[in-house]
């Protein structure tokens, strides 16, 4: 149990009558990196607010690093980053500063230009964030979530809408950050970006966890029920030939 | 105490934040310049009204030829002399001048008493009604100040305009506590319900939320960067004022300061509990025009009070910006301290605990 550094239990959330998370229960093991899949409006982002202390928990108990959610929420920011799904930031105000703020925010003195040169933005400093490409955004929004150096960092669609090269960089950003021993659950509905990242993944839809597993079993039991391909599987796809015509350099 | 030096990084974050924002420096420094060297020209330099008149002196004893002088003397009227009756009724009914002052053959003729009297003679429109009874009322304190100075000396006859000037105020000084107080109204809430509400939809009020930090700290900062933000803006006023409207500061510069500190922080609460409860500035905009506008209409910004029905008048007292244009009026033209706003600081206060409490329990982060 001791390497467990979070755990929900009966995680339930309404909106009015209708009940959007409905008994949501898993555990994330220290260290590891933990996928929920699932299509949109499935209950994802919703879930992940709870665990963060953005949103009142309606039922359920949310434990992570021994601190209690519900009733410590402070205590829980303190040790967690975030990046939300549609991050945004204060415009006039540089990378740097901005990083800065955060920083003052949790207490600590940050080192602004070693989070940028963690997320290969070092050059842009002084930039505000509306200079940013995308990927370069969702890069700063990963750099702006390590400044209180969490123990789990959460990342809410973070390829939504990048392009194949920026999303690539993104991956090996996210698994730098693993290696570096923090523990990351991210969202996505794409599968192939699941299965390269995530030890484990949790499948939602409808409010509900209908799967749970790392990706290998989660594909070897499909096949023992007897599934087929419909197709024959190619040795590459589209996405190989466009990384292949148009090089893995970012793009921005 | 961390939770402090936090409020002051972020105070620091949102002031350079402010002073990158052309927009927001405009309303914010050069708006209310422009408002002040606009009413300033228009109210400031002539205080009392002057009247073209012709005078007719028709006796030309040694007294009336001393009334005309002083006359000319004073700067009430711009006299024109040399005019035949007629010549002046004409100019009378081209508005050219304001009216004529006719003093009769026999005027200022010595008496048995001893004593020169007689009667002045005024001409004016009769369309005119209301210019002609300022003028009257000019004209009889005029007599009025005559007589009662008069005593044979060498020089009986002076004009003393004293008897004009209503008490210590010019237009002027009033004009720029007005102002002042609308600047700081202006700064205090509609800085917020555009630029607040901005950054709520933007989602950046919700980036910061994913932080330890509570609604207490981003609106004390924010209010410390608005009382940053309006000392500056108020001192470019008072040192325009000094420069171009030759102001003449009565007060002293601890008190108003320290007034202008106090009144910022309790309209910035208005503008914070509008800008924290409202979802964008859809919500914000029109409930910041309820609150301001009658305020401003109200506390004798740019209306005197005293002009204002007596009922209405002991409702505006308890309108928060009342005592603030009413405070900053008596530091900078009656010279009164802080200590002698006993009244003023006492509703300013209690707003300010209202407000504020308001504020901190309706804020939404989006």
């Amino acid at each position: 149990m001791s390497d467990t550094i979070l755990s929900v239990q009966n995680l339930k959330k309404r909106y009015g009558n209708k009940t959007v998370v409905k008994g949501v229960s898993f555990e994330v093991k220290k260290g590891e990196v933990f996928g929920i899949l699932g299509p949109n409006g499935a209950g994802k982002t919703t879930t992940l607010e709870m665990i963060e202390a953005l949103r009142p928990i309606d039922g359920g108990v949310v434990t992570l690093d021994g601190i209690d959610v519900k009733t410590q929420p402070h205590k829980v920011k303190q040790v967690i980053g975030v990046q939300l799904q549609s991050s945004s930031f204060f415009d006039k105000l540089t990378l740097r500063e901005l990083l800065r703020m955060f920083g003052s925010m949790y207490h600590q003195r940050v080192h602004p230009d070693t989070l940028l040169k963690d997320v290969n933005l070092h050059d842009k400093a002084k930039a505000y964030v509306d200079t940013l490409s995308g990927g370069q955004k969702q890069r700063f929004s990963v750099a702006s979530a390590l400044v209180n150096k969490p123990k789990v960092l959460f990342l809410d669609e973070p390829t939504t809408g990048l392009d194949p090269q920026a999303r690539r960089n993104l991956w090996e950003l996210v698994q730098s950050i693993r290696e570096k021993g923090i523990t990351v659950v991210l969202t996505s509905h794409y599968m192939e970006e699941a299965q390269l990242l995530c030890d484990r993944v949790a499948i939602m839809d409808n409010g509900k966890i209908i799967a749970l597993d790392t990706p290998e079993h989660l594909i070897k039991a499909l096949l023992k029920r007897g599934f087929k391909k419909s197709r024959k599987v190619e040795q590459a796809d589209l996405e190989d030939v466009f990384i292949d015509l148009t090089g893995k350099d970012l793009r921005e | 105490m961390r939770d402090i030096r936090t409020v002051w990084e972020l105070t620091k974050a949102f002031t350079r934040r402010y002073f990158r924002d052309k927009v927001a420096l405009f309303f914010t420094f050069l708006f209310p310049l422009i408002f002040l060297l606009v009413f300033g020209t228009i109210f400031g330099r002539n205080d009392t009204p002057r009247f073209d008149v012709v005078i007719i002196n028709s006796a030309q004893t040694q007294f009336s030829n001393q009334f005309v002088d002083g006359l000319k003397e004073g700067d009430i009227f711009k006299l024109q002399e040399n005019v035949t009756f007629d010549q002046a009724k004409e100019k009378l009914g081209r508005s050219e001048i304001d009216g004529i002052i006719e003093l009769p053959s026999g005027f200022g003729e010595i008496d048995q008493s001893g004593v020169p009297n007689g009667v002045v003679i005024t001409y004016y429109d009769e369309g005119d009604e209301q210019l002609a009874a300022t003028f009257q009322a000019v004209l009889q304190s005029t007599l009025d100040g005559i007589n009662s100075q008069f005593v044979q000396t060498e020089a009986p006859f002076t004009l003393e305009t004293r008897t004009l000037q209503t008490a210590n105020l010019t237009r002027f000084d009033y004009t720029l506590a007005g102002l002042i107080g609308f600047s700081i109204l202006s700064l205090g809430i509609f800085s917020m319900s555009e630029g607040f509400t901005g950054d709520k939809k933007a989602g950046s009020l919700r980036r910061m939320q994913v932080a330890p930090i509570r609604p207490w700290q981003i609106i004390s900062a924010t209010a410390l960067n608005r009382i940053f933000v309006g000392l500056i803006s108020v001192a470019l006023m008072f040192v325009t004022a000094l420069v171009f409207f030759k102001f003449n500061m009565r007060g002293d510069y601890l008190s108003f300061i320290t007034f202008v500190i106090i009144s910022t922080a309790c309209l910035f609460g208005f503008g914070m509990a509008i800008a924290g409860w409202a979802k964008d500035a859809n919500q914000a905009a029109p409930l910041s025009n309820l609150v301001s506008f009658p305020m401003m209409f109200l506390s004798g910004v740019f209306f005197p009070v005293f002009l204002m029905p007596l009922w209405l008048q002991k409702v505006t007292q308890f309108i928060p910006l009342t005592p603030v244009v009413e405070g900053l009026r008596r530091i900078l033209t009656e010279g009164q301290t802080i200590f002698d706003l006993g009244p003023q600081l006492l509703v300013i206060g209690i707003w300010t605990v209202v407000i504020y409490v308001i504020a901190f329990k309706t804020f939404r982060w989006e």
